[in-house]
């Protein structure tokens, strides 16, 4: 019988060994959940003149994908906690994969949102949330790392897509690139493959895994035959909402979406704006995906080391703030010189922030609540994830400039990440104070049972 | 019609005077026979260019329009009294067109008006200084701005949309063709006769040509041509035809590579013992968690021994 997550993390984790294997696994897997989308923008001029259709009609098969990839975050939650991490993977790099070749015979637009959009999205939500979550399985003395690594997925796999997407273009056009796109993302089921859950034995937890939050109550229960309570319960862990760690994380994370992807997205037209050529703007895009992907693996060693692990939070909170500042400073970049500065720091702060951005999830609620945990904040997510952008724009139309649009997400990732301070230190006061109180309970305990 | 230098300024005023009376019906005169007017005035452009050694310059016709092209060098270190100049159409020089230019107020001026009355006046005019300096003036129609150099890719049975589309920026043309390219002849399609395989539509800024259902004969290379009072602009765009087995097969080699690593993977994996439980913690076993390892391991004992009864 296939163990459940949170079995697993009632086992020790190994820390090592496969571990890393499961690593890889997770790089490549977050990795085309991440690129994916983004990466089928370049087949869009072609597919628009084929179908004869307005641009937006076209953008709307991103926006598609990506509400279906956060909106399938709870339904992959339960999945995963019931079934383990490595068949869900592969079911989902199955699903994109079927999506993808139906899409290749399609005759309508409507087929492309339904297969492309729906499916595809689905089926990459199957792949991200798992992935996260049999890190937190595998690994809690080097959770940082391993999950920095695994983050680094995303620009990677981006880089690779991007110039191999145009090949394909080039030499099959869009239907043969999406039948050829089908079988590359079959990789998933490779990567899901490597997914070994840890720990063969099935076991009831009644005792919290974590201290988190001050919540005793207990954890998801994993026993197959449940009562109808626990199978409730196993869908939407409504617990999580009282979790003082969670509410936090929650709240910050919802108005930082706001101004966390905007800034990605007109960085090549601001630039053109000022006059750069369109090759130079695209290339301030790559130094910004490179610096990304080397800051990413780094952010994990950093949120390894002795000191920095207790109090991972506020390397956190530093690193929203920080996204914040170099926003609201990139107004003052001039030239091409500035503009490629500004690239360096925001991929500096993006990749920080991405690393570290599942880390801390788990941190505060401990590996087995973490895949219900995450499910429901990417659904919450969901919304600002899309309104971003097109507020931004609408901003931008509005005045005419980008430096409002700036200021704004300057603003929004600022005010988050003093939030994220000053709560914090707030919470991990709390925690210690119950640390200490627990400690002397047992201690008392032991002492009578003596 | 090219006019000599020595009737310019007749021709000029004339122009003129019948351009405000708005109407022409008078003949060219000239050395050569003229054809006849076309009824209609002819618009005036001035172009005004300084040479600095082998600068060009597009000047956009839409319709029979009058030019005058003018050249302004500044001489080199001789700087001599005259100077002759004379002009080129398309690298051959044009009879009658030279002439001595003074030297006024440090430069040298060269001046022609030329009409433009059909495709065959458009083109590349050079005027020349004295075997020296010279400039370039093409007059063309407006070009398609989208070049189109890698292939369109289309599937055999399936229906293909070529599209051509001209610029915002330049004016709207009066119609567009469509012709297939053999060689260096043009076949031009007409929808209405083969309508089972082809349909073009026409909207002011763009035309698309669509293929009901493609074969292999359909490959090769189209022109739209952009269709101007004065003449027609071009574009090309190649179309290749291929079949389904030419991704297939891409598609199938990928799906090999899949199917062997995950069957690699799950086969090494069940050739080593089961992944026990470890019960030793890490290194560095945090603070969080020390509680619950021991509140674990009392648990792991009686729930593996209810486990085996299972």
């Amino acid at each position: 019988m296939p163990p459940s997550a949170a079995a697993d993390s009632a086992c020790s984790p190994p820390d090592g060994g496969w571990g890393w294997a499961v690593v890889f696994g997770a790089f490549i897997s977050i990795g085309f959940s991440y690129a994916f989308p983004k990466s089928l923008t370049i087949y869009f001029k072609e597919i628009q003149e084929y179908f004869c259709i307005s641009y937006s009609d076209i953008a709307w098969l991103s926006s598609v994908m990506l509400a279906s990839m956060y909106a399938g975050g709870p339904v992959s939650s339960v999945f995963v906690n019931r079934y383990g991490s490595r068949p869900v993977v592969m079911a989902g790099g199955l699903m994109v994969s079927v999506a993808m070749v139906m899409a290749s015979f399609g005759t309508t637009i409507m087929h492309l949102y339904l297969c492309v959009g729906v499916l595809g999205g689905l089926g990459l939500a199957f792949n991200l949330q798992p992935s996260l979550t049999i890190i937190g399985s595998y690994f809690h003395a080097r959770r940082p790392l391993a999950n920095g690594l695994a983050m680094t997925g995303s620009p990677v796999v981006l880089f690779t897509l991007a110039p191999l997407n145009q090949f394909l273009f080039d030499s099959l056009g869009w239907r043969g690139s999406f039948l050829v796109l089908g079988a590359i993302v079959l990789n998933c089921c490779v990567a899901g493959a490597l997914m070994r859950p840890v720990g063969q034995i099935l076991q009831p937890r009644a005792a919290p895994q974590s201290l988190s939050g001050g919540e005793l109550s207990g954890g998801v229960p994993t026993d197959g035959g449940g009562k109808s309570q626990s199978c409730l319960r196993r869908f939407v862990d409504v617990s999580l909402f009282r979790h003082r760690g969670f509410l936090i994380y929650l709240i910050g994370n919802v108005i930082m979406f706001f101004g966390f992807f905007a800034p990605v997205v007109f960085l090549a037209p601001y630039a053109k704006q000022q006059g750069i050529d369109e090759y130079s703007a695209a290339f301030l895009l790559s130094i910004f995906a490179l610096v990304d992907m080397f800051v990413r693996p780094a952010t994990g060693l950093v949120g390894n080391a002795r000191r920095v692990r207790p109090r991972i939070q506020y390397l956190f909170s530093f690193s929203v703030a920080y996204n914040g500042a170099c926003h609201l400073l990139c107004p003052l970049a001039s030239g091409y010189a500035g503009l490629a500065l500004y690239a360096v720091f925001f991929g500096l702060a993006f990749g920080m922030l991405s690393a570290l951005l599942f880390e801390v999830l788990m941190d505060l609620v401990g590996a087995p609540r973490f895949s219900t945990a995450v499910g429901l904040v990417t659904v919450i997510e969901c919304g600002p994830v899309l309104l971003g952008p097109p507020l931004s724009g609408a901003l931008v139309d509005i005045f005419g400039e980008y430096k409002y649009m700036y200021y704004a997400c300057g603003v929004f990732m600022l005010v988050p990440g003093i939030f994220f301070f000053v709560m914090h230190y707030y919470n991990y006061k709390k925690l210690d104070e119950e640390r200490r109180q627990s400690a002397a309970v047992v201690m008392r305990t032991s002492e009578e049972a003596a | 019609m090219i006019m000599s230098a020595s009737w310019n300024q007749l021709f000029f005023q004339t122009t003129l005077l019948l351009v405000s009376c708005r109407h022409i019906s008078t003949k060219t005169p000239g050395p050569t026979p003229a054809p006849l007017l076309p009824i209609g005035p002819l618009t005036n452009l001035v172009k005004t260019v300084e040479v600095r050694a082998n600068e060009s310059h597009t000047v956009e016709l839409l319709e029979r329009a009058s030019v005058e092209l003018v050249c302004k060098w500044a001489g080199n270190e001789n700087k001599p009294q005259n100077v002759t100049g004379y002009w080129t159409k398309d690298g051959s020089e044009i009879k009658n067109s030279s002439v001595t230019v003074q030297l006024e107020k440090e430069q040298y001026v060269l001046k022609q008006m030329f009409t433009v009355l059909n495709e065959t006046d458009l083109g590349n005019y050079s005027c020349v200084f004295g075997n020296e300096a010279k400039a370039e003036f093409i007059l063309a129609v407006p070009q398609i701005g989208e070049k189109r150099d890698k292939p369109i890719i289309g599937y055999a049975n399936d229906f293909m949309v070529i599209q051509c589309k001209i610029d915002d920026t330049k004016p709207v043309p009066t119609s567009w063709k469509w012709a297939r390219m053999n060689g260096t002849e043009k076949e031009p399609i007409v929808a209405a006769a083969e309508s089972r395989r082809y349909k073009i539509e026409i909207e002011e800024r763009k035309t698309k040509l669509f293929f009901h259902k493609m074969t292999k004969a359909d490959a090769g290379l189209y022109s739209c041509g952009a269709v101007y009072a004065i003449g027609t602009a071009y574009s090309q765009v190649e179309l290749k035809i291929i079949t389904f087995w030419e991704p297939l097969k891409l598609f199938i080699g990928i799906l090999v590579e899949v199917i062997i690593l995950v069957a690699a993977i799950l086969i090494y994996e069940r050739s080593q013992s089961g992944k026990q439980c470890t019960k030793e913690n890490g290194p560095n076993p945090d603070q969080r968690n020390s509680m619950t390892q021991e509140e674990n391991n009392d648990e792991e004992g009686g729930s593996a021994v209810r486990q085996r009864k299972v």
